[in-house]
């Protein structure tokens, strides 16, 4: 079947998850910043990324269906979850296809969090950065209006942000290991200056 | 903070009776005989009706323990039970498990191993403090004593840290991680190391196992009275000098229900005690004479019988500036992992230290020592707290001379504290 | 502490070598977590049946899956 709606769909999709998934990103390293404050509490940032996230699925899924079921153009199921499968547009479809992997594995750990170790879940976690850089990639590569001026600025704007926000929180993790815990004095108080009595 | 530079060990009445004999194997058997074997039940009915406590310091029955491993175990791997022998004396004042290691191995080991036969279980680990080299040496040679008899002994050698022995932190250390403490969600007895019903327990308390079944009840409860029969090994010690280091710890034997008086030089009778050591309670010089060696006496008055260390100060020394000194030292040896400890301990250790050099941060040491109470995975802030506390509530007129400038009616002799940078 | 015959209250527990006081959860609860003045929570009371549902909110919220709710 194939359709101009089809096809529509597909690049809206498209567009729509470039910002909603950037966003969900955002949201994520907001999370995680120590400050807090009354009209933004910590739980809004971690609700609205989960939520986001969510949404970001349901226009992933959208997205690759649209594309697999018209006809249009020749993209079977499996070439939208295995990178390099697609003959159209081999690359750029593989980015997408990495970007699907990713996302999925990462929805599903995060589902499945509490039978999970943090540990496991964080590293599993840190792959949203590559699975948002290859769909950035993928749309750039792809992407039917990539070369308008406005998806262009979107684009733009989009990568300007995480880069902005990535930089920020790799500062901050670095300031944390740099830093000293508060406590333990390491020099032996009981160099301590005392009087004593004779000891028997 | 070291152990020990010298333990002296007087002969006792049950797990000290060897001390002259020296702590070899034929040795041992000379003076007791053969290992039976005994059955998990009647080891557990045997050991129950003893009622013998653990030594660890958190004083639970050991029947209680054994039954809870015996009850939990299966034929799965995930239900063979372990048997571990916690050797592993964090507390720097206390002498008494290394005392006992290094004058009457096989005794702590014959307990082991006659509960893993009991148990049916053909591997025994042992974990050591590196802060005692001595111990773990007396270890290997026991346990190469020992080979041959279908028993493997494994050793672990735990970092000389004060929370090192902490059930735990053994457990960590034996997974192959760092030795520190973790929140630990169900009894070791029920899922402990691998998640096997483990039986944990303080070296004396395998000691004291072995006794009741080489001796037999009757010869057991010789010692101590009819609520607790046997003994308990005491360290008796003074806080640690300007080195750093305690210079003398003596180890006694002492029947249950034994008054302070039997055990006390005539000059710790008149000072403040800490009974329990790092982690225990101070006792108010009128009331130390009245102390008995007795877990439930101790109860009664508010104190815990903890590792038994008792710590007395010698004249001209100050129960706050001790107090300052010690938990210091706490704060120092905190694993640094649970946010209440990791704050809250050096802070409190700063007020004490305040109160020392004669500020009233006495309403603050209380709010401090609330805040870290059951707030950490082991009862590291817990019993710092209990230290500050026990200062605060039992030593009061002491600490109010102390904030005069007196202690005991004259200045105090204790210079204000400079700590060395 | 005694516990009651029957008695399914539950309580949050803290593990405390994975909290960092990140502070989600008395965002969520301030009615059984207060942040002490190190950020850490202090957990007030049990759990009483009608607020369960909040409290497992709070347990999903810990970004580091630090507050359990347990029985007893």
């Amino acid at each position: 079947m194939s359709s101009p709606l089809l096809w529509y769909l597909n690049r809206g999709t498209g567009v729509v998850l470039l910002v909603v998934f950037t966003l969900t990103v955002l949201l994520g390293i907001l999370a995680t910043h120590r400050s807090t404050s009354t009209w933004w509490p910590r739980f809004v940032s971690q609700g609205l990324h989960r939520t986001l996230a969510a949404l970001s699925v349901l226009l992933l899924v959208g997205h690759a269906a649209t594309a697999v079921v018209d006809e249009y153009v020749d993209i079977r199921w499996w070439q939208a979850v295995v990178p390099g499968g697609a003959e159209y547009e081999r690359l750029w479809m593989a980015c997408g296809a990495i970007a699907l992997d990713l996302t999925a594995v990462v929805v599903a750990t995060s589902l499945a969090r509490s039978r999970l170790s943090h540990r496991a879940w964080s590293v599993i976690h840190l792959t949203t950065y590559l699975a948002w850089l290859a769909g950035v990639v993928h749309g750039i590569g792809m992407g039917t209006d990539a070369s308008t001026p406005w998806l262009t600025a979107v684009t733009a704007a989009c990568v300007a942000a995480v880069a902005l926000a990535a930089t920020i929180r790799l500062l901050a993790v670095a300031r944390t290991r740099r830093r000293r815990l508060p406590g333990p004095p390491e020099d032996d108080w009981a160099l301590v200056v005392a009087g004593r009595g004779e000891r028997p | 903070m070291q152990p020990p530079e010298l333990v002296e060990v007087r002969r006792g009445p049950l797990l000290l009776a060897g001390v002259d004999d020296g702590a070899e194997l034929r040795a041992h058997r000379e003076r007791v005989g053969p290992l039976p074997a005994v059955d998990l039940a009647r080891l557990v009915d045997v050991v129950g009706g003893a009622a013998v406590r653990g030594r660890g310091g958190a004083g639970f029955p050991l029947a209680r323990k054994l039954a809870t491993v015996a009850g939990t175990r299966g034929r799965r791997p995930s239900r063979r039970p372990v048997v571990v022998v916690n050797a592993a004396e964090g507390e720097p004042a206390s002498a008494k498990d290394e005392a006992l290691v290094r004058v009457a191995p096989h005794l702590v080991l014959d307990g082991a191993e006659v509960t893993a036969r009991a148990l049916g279980v053909g591997e025994v680990h042992v974990v050591t403090s590196q802060d005692r080299p001595a111990v773990g040496t007396a270890v290997d040679v026991a346990v190469a004593e020992r080979a041959g008899r279908g028993l493997r002994w494994t050793h672990h050698r735990a970092e000389g840290r004060f929370v090192a022995g902490q059930a735990s932190a053994v457990l960590q250390l034996m997974a192959g991680r760092p030795g520190l403490p973790v929140t630990s969600w169900a009894p070791a007895a029920r899922s402990g190391h691998r998640g096997r019903p483990t039986l944990l327990s303080n070296a004396e308390s395998w000691a004291h196992l072995a006794a009741v079944v080489l001796h037999g009840p009757a010869a057991y409860a010789a010692s101590g009275t009819p609520d607790e029969p046997g003994t308990s090994l005491l360290t008796l010690t003074e806080p640690p000098g300007p080195t750093g280091r305690v210079a003398c710890a003596r180890v006694v034997e002492v029947g249950h229900g034994s008054r302070a008086a039997t055990v006390l030089g005539p000059g710790a009778l008149v000072s403040p005690l800490l009974v329990g050591g790092f982690h225990g309670g101070w006792v108010h010089p009128r009331e130390v004479p009245h102390l008995t060696v007795s877990a439930h006496h101790l109860r009664s008055l508010g104190l815990s019988f903890g590792a038994g260390t008792w710590i007395s100060l010698p004249e001209g020394s100050c129960p706050v500036t001790e107090t300052a000194r010690i938990t210091s030292y706490l704060a120092a040896e905190s694993a640094g992992r649970c946010g209440p400890c990791r704050h809250g301990l050096p802070a409190l250790a700063d007020e004490v230290r305040g109160l020392a050099e004669g500020a009233d941060t006495r309403r603050r040491l209380r709010e401090l020592a609330g805040l870290v109470t059951g707030r950490g995975a082991c009862a590291h802030p817990d019993g710092t707290a209990r230290l500050v506390a026990t200062l605060l509530d039992r030593l009061e007129d002491l600490v109010e001379d102390h904030l005069l400038g007196l202690c005991g009616g004259e200045p105090c002799r204790t210079a204000p504290l400079a700590v060395a940078r | 502490m005694t516990r009651r015959v029957g008695d399914d209250r539950r309580r949050l527990r803290v593990d405390w070598p994975e909290c960092r006081a990140r502070g989600l959860c008395a965002e969520l609860l301030p009615e059984l977590l207060v942040l002490d003045e190190w950020g850490y929570p202090r957990v007030l009371g049990p759990v009483d049946p009608d607020r369960t549902d909040l409290a497992r909110e709070a347990v999903a919220a810990c970004p580091r899956r630090a507050l359990h709710l347990v029985s007893g």
